[in-house]
């Protein structure tokens, strides 16, 4: 211990004001947020069960749809590796889910909340910044879970028994993989909003459990025609529509374009991060 | 140096702080003082734009808390040393707090070292016991060499050491001109610690004033007599308007009166002093008397 040691020398305030500006802000409060999120194990855990969901679920799907095609004795139609990989996409984003969930409710469960906003005082900033810290890393989760995925299932496929009815068109397998790495980031920055708004763990999970399957199943169980085309503008459905999924929980390929799929997810993105916010204003910490 | 002007802070119809004025001034350790819930925690919050006043305003250096820039290098504060992840390591902690403040990374190591924490700071908080948290929130606090620091409770859980450590840090903080303001319930700590005190009592406040004033104006100040003649003395003084009591077969306390009064009464009556001294209230004396009233009505409150 070295009280008094004279090394911090009475009070230098913030002597950088005239030259620091907002995007130097958020950048530093970026760099805290990055430094958080590494170094809890839970964020590990998240990034190990995303990629276990993708690569499981991609190659269940492939045998599926590659004994399918050989029942169907369909020539020689074969299995786009990554098509499989896409469709396994629904599972995904709840692994990944978990992780930007436990970026905001952690906090509030330890209160450590206290702390990140007494360093970062503007709520939207710490906002901005739990969005861009985890944002990249569900997307780049994304690229390459499904790259490992891909190769599994063109792995698995390439076997005698499924009759090595796979193809790798690079163009299609790369922008599947890079439209599900957005999907992912814009699923992510979505629970973060939802997060900020709810604060508990269970709350935000539950929510956004809600949003991307509760809700859309209970849609289309009503059978409506109103209620199955709302449930297909809910962010997984529109999410699939985005990536242009063949094989979807709907039975077929979403019936609109790929564009508005991504409106609806960024739509649904948007009003998430605006509640949190309005809640973090608002709500004392 | 921080200045509340009108602070009122209302949970539903609970109000818990009422009203609250006061200056903190820099140079000097400011004991906040009250009975438990008696607002301190939620007043630390509101200068810390942690909650929103209902009313009023807390400024630091006459500007609001959300609008310093890079906060940690202004004001540094320990609210909670619990409150931080249990899986996050202090160094990890500390590091994160660092860069949103554009702090240099090597102040890390400086703070850790000065709080004696260098190696404590590599286990996960949650391993930490109650006094080791305290030391690394401290650590955080220190931070971004902050001129105004605040300290909810700091030795809480500290061993004696770890308090007497403590205590030289307030000082030495203060002494190097910063503003350093301390909540406890510790009276007697607050009396070896603090110049100046500022106690409360259900939100409101009830003094303000340098610790010496607060015990000088205490009732319970008195002047003790030694005397061979302690009847004859006793009935003089009780005949004078004094509140005298009696403590053994010499010793007299005179309350009411002040040490020269005493001796002169004496002198008059011609009776033969052996000792004369002014027995000063402790603080907790002091503080008991001060915060009755807020006690009192607080049981009270919860019984209707």
């Amino acid at each position: 211990m070295s009280e008094g040691d004279g090394r911090v020398s009475g009070g230098v305030g913030d002597e950088e004001d005239g030259r620091v500006n907002g995007v130097v802000l958020l950048g530093r409060a970026v760099g805290a947020e990055w430094v958080k999120l590494w170094s809890v194990r839970s964020t590990w855990w998240c990034l190990a069960g995303a990629a276990a969901l993708t690569v499981l679920g991609a190659v269940t799907v492939g045998a599926g749809e590659a004994t399918d095609l050989a029942r169907a004795a369909a020539g020689d139609a074969s299995v786009t590796a990554s098509g499989p990989v896409v469709s396994a996409a629904a599972l995904v984003p709840f692994a990944l889910a978990a992780m930007a969930t436990l970026v905001i409710t952690a906090e509030y469960a330890s209160r450590g909340i206290w702390g990140t906003l007494q360093a970062v005082p503007v709520r939207g900033r710490v906002l901005a910044a739990k969005a861009l810290v985890v944002a990249p890393v569900a997307a780049v989760a994304g690229v390459l879970s499904g790259a490992a995925a891909t190769a599994a299932v063109t792995a698995v496929l390439s076997a005698d028994v499924f009759g090595a009815r796979v193809a790798l068109p690079p163009d299609r397998i790369a922008l599947d993989l890079l439209r599900m790495g957005l999907f992912f980031a814009l699923v992510s920055v979505m629970t973060v909003g939802v997060g900020a708004a709810v604060r508990s763990a269970a709350g935000t999970l539950s929510v956004v459990f809600m949003l991307l399957m509760g809700v859309p199943m209970i849609l289309l169980m009503t059978g409506g025609s109103a209620a199955l085309a709302a449930s297909l503008r809910m962010p997984l459905f529109a999410g699939l529509a985005f990536m242009e999924s063949a094989d979807t929980v709907t039975g077929g390929p979403i019936p609109y374009p790929a564009g508005e799929g991504l409106a609806w997810l960024l739509a649904w993105t948007t009003a998430a991060l605006a509640a949190g916010h309005a809640v973090l204003r608002r709500r004392d910490a | 140096m921080i200045s509340l002007k009108g602070l009122c802070k209302r949970y539903g119809d609970r109000t818990a702080v009422d009203d609250l004025s006061l200056e903190v001034r820099a140079g000097a350790v400011t004991g906040f003082l009250g009975p438990n819930g008696a607002g301190k925690s939620t007043t630390m919050r509101l200068v810390l734009g942690l909650d929103r006043p209902t009313a009023g305003t807390a400024l630091i250096g006459g500007v609001p808390y959300h609008q310093l820039r890079n906060p940690l290098r202004t004001v540094g504060a320990m609210l909670d040393a619990r409150a931080l992840h249990p899986g996050r390591s202090g160094y990890a902690h500390l590091t994160a707090l660092a860069r949103s403040n554009g702090i240099a990374r090597g102040r890390v190591a400086e703070v850790l070292e000065r709080v004696g924490m260098a190696e404590g700071a590599r286990r996960r908080a949650g391993a930490l016991s109650l006094g080791m948290s305290q030391r690394l929130g401290i650590a955080a606090a220190l931070l971004g060499d902050p001129a105004v620091l605040m300290f909810d409770e700091p030795v809480n859980g500290l061993d004696p050491e770890g308090v007497r450590w403590v205590r030289h840090l307030m000082r030495s903080l203060a002494d190097e001109g910063r503003t350093v303001f301390v909540s406890s319930h510790l009276m007697s700590e607050m009396q070896l610690t603090a110049d100046h005190l500022v106690v409360i009592g259900r939100g409101r406040l009830i003094m303000d004033a340098p610790l010496a004033e607060v015990i000088a104006g205490s009732a319970l100040t008195a002047v003790a007599v030694r005397t061979p003649h302690a009847d004859d003395l006793s009935a003089r003084l009780s005949a004078a308007g004094v509140t005298v009591e009696r403590l053994g077969e010499n010793e007299l306390v005179a309350t009411g009166a002040t040490i020269e009064r005493v001796g002169d009464l004496a002198y008059e009556a011609g009776i033969r002093l052996h000792e004369l001294r002014t027995r000063e209230a402790s603080l907790e004396q002091a503080y008991q008397e001060l915060t009755a009233g807020s006690v009192e009505y607080a049981t009270r409150g919860t019984g209707a």
